[in-house]
């Protein structure tokens, strides 16, 4: 059954208490708690969004040799909030020829796509909004609005750098869409589920029982995986929905103000849910290493443990950023349908092939013997 | 209570999204409010438990269809093209007389009815926790069915979709210039 927050929270003591509260109406208290909840969570993502740009201007002037943002605030840490009022009080543009209604909708998609996602992302065993049957599938089809949003965009600015960004950007999200389901699907075959908290469950705290090191393919998968979501979420070196250097700013040229702001914030926390999925398939979730008894103190330590993971992976997608140059148009295509996507089926096939042959048992599992 | 809320209210997105598909005249709008339809009819999926239907009609429809929609509308003309010469509301001749649209009225209201009584003993004889027979969720039951009882059906359309992709392969590829 679909598990949720509040099924979990029900298993308590307390729970019963607060359910008096409410006068024992239980759909009340749940639609509380997922209100609550709901809240908690987009606001702490925004604020990893905002914080994001912050780390993306401080590690690219790491790797740059400068110095980066350091007036507002300690180490210059409160310039995500000088930022954030900045763009809330800019002049909101709206070009004479756009298409009104889509070009405010445009951002809104882009980011109802984004935070949609978050009802699924595994934070912990007990801390996931709702753990549905279908986890990881609805994660993927929701945040195809994210491309929707950047297509209508380009559309509805009625510019030409804008209309060429955007369809830039569709055709890049929906190309790249392949190889990373692909590559999902090969976890989903290794574990049996497409509920987050079924992969995470069949996945243990240290490395060797990771599925990354389960099988080749599945190392492979991780890769594959991985360039795909850079490509999704149009980081570089797959920029190119946003090329500065020929498409002026791409999508959101003609935006100003906090329409601009939602389309960038959509980005940065579309980059922690990508890394937050990676994490969660690949790299064993919140399973803490050793320890696998079910109290409520063990959720901090499994959502620090998750977060640990996410926020790494997110350093090495701002450090390949700043690292690779961008791609053209033509060679991004063919690393997507070329490359990417026949490596893709090529680790399906193989995961099948390795869990028929031997059993489901993962590598170090058939080298130490199993336990 | 909630079950009647997420109902009524794919319903209201279902149905105004649908009119506002007809009722309005620039056709990328169009595609827009077919978006939001096409959204509302997932939720009315999610609303009868069939969460695996409910994130398919997703993945197709919002993620496939509307999208490759509207840029068929943007390459196949420019800014003349976009807006429709008239919409329901103003009917020119060329679309039809009053006959057309009466036989067309009473197509309708047959279909409906038609579907009315089909539908009308389902929804008494099945309570949604009988669904769920014995399998742990409505993906495991989906995937016996589709291996066990229909994989005729689930293999020819495999076999449809690589001609559809071989066939846009074909059209796709470079011609050699003579």
């Amino acid at each position: 059954m679909n598990q949720t927050v509040v099924s979990y929270l029900s298993q308590y003591e307390f729970y019963d208490h607060i359910l008096a509260l409410f006068g024992n109406n239980q759909g009340v208290l749940a639609f509380v708690i997922y209100a609550v909840l709901a809240l908690v969570i987009v606001g702490m993502c925004a604020t990893i969004g905002g914080l994001g740009t912050y780390a993306e201007r401080k590690i690219s002037a790491d790797l740059q040799a400068r110095l980066g943002p350091n007036r507002v605030g300690p180490y210059g840490l409160l310039q995500m909030l000088a930022d954030g009022v900045k763009m809330m009080t800019k002049e909101d543009i709206m070009p004479f020829s756009a298409d009104k209604a889509l070009f405010y909708l445009a951002p809104l998609l882009c980011l109802t796509g984004v935070f949609a996602t978050l009802a699924v992302l595994p934070f912990s065993s007990g801390f996931i909004m709702a753990d549905l049957n279908v986890g990881i599938f609805y994660l993927v089809a929701i945040s195809s609005l994210v491309g929707l949003g950047v297509f209508l965009g380009g559309y509805a600015s009625n510019s030409k750098w804008s209309m060429l960004g955007g369809m830039r950007g569709a055709s890049q999200i929906i190309s790249y869409e392949i190889p990373v389901t692909i590559s999902i699907l090969a976890i989903v075959l290794l574990s049996g589920g497409m509920g987050f908290g079924t992969i995470v469950g069949s996945q243990g705290g240290l490395p060797h029982q990771w599925f990354m090191f389960h099988n080749p393919f599945a190392f492979l998968a991780f890769f594959v995986y991985g360039v795909g979501a850079l490509a999704e979420t149009n980081r570089a070196p797959f920029d190119l929905p946003e090329a500065e250097s020929e498409l002026v700013s791409g999508y959101h040229t003609e935006y100003t103000g906090m329409r601009f702001g939602f389309f960038a914030l959509a980005e940065y926390i579309e980059v922690f849910v990508v890394c937050g999925v990676a994490a969660a398939l690949f790299l064993g979730g919140y399973n803490v290493p050793g320890i696998s008894i079910d109290i409520l103190p063990m959720q901090a330590v499994q959502f620090v443990i998750f977060m640990t993971k996410t926020l790494l992976l997110y350093y090495v997608v701002i450090w390949i950023r700043w690292t690779l140059p961008r791609l053209r148009v033509d060679q991004l295509m063919s690393v997507c349908w070329k490359y990417l996507t026949p490596m893709a089926i090529l680790n399906l096939i193989g995961c099948a092939t390795w869990m028929v042959v031997f059993n489901g048992k993962s590598i170090a599992e058939l080298i130490l013997g199993s336990h | 209570m909630f079950i009647e809320f997420l109902f009524i209210s794919s319903a209201a997105v279902t149905i105004a999204c649908a009119i506002g598909v007809l009722v309005v005249k620039n056709i990328m709008h169009s595609c827009v409010f077919l978006l939001g339809s096409l959204m509302g009819i997932a939720g009315l999926y999610a609303t009868l438990g069939a969460d695996f239907v409910a994130v398919t009609q997703i993945m197709v429809y919002v993620g496939g269809v509307v999208i490759l929609m509207l840029f068929a509308v943007m390459l196949t003309g420019g800014k003349d093209f976009i807006s429709r010469a008239q919409n329901l509301l103003g009917l020119p001749p060329s679309m039809g007389s009053k006959w057309t649209y009466g036989v067309g009225l009473l197509v309708g209201l047959v279909f409906l009815l038609t579907n009315i009584q089909l539908i009308k003993g389902i929804s008494q004889s099945l309570p949604t926790n009988e669904i769920n027979n014995g399998f742990p969720s409505t993906v495991t039951q989906i995937g016996h069915l589709l291996i066990k009882e229909h994989v005729l059906a689930f293999e020819i359309s495999s076999v449809l979709l690589l001609g559809a992709l071989v066939g846009a392969a074909i059209i796709a590829r470079p011609r050699k210039q003579n």
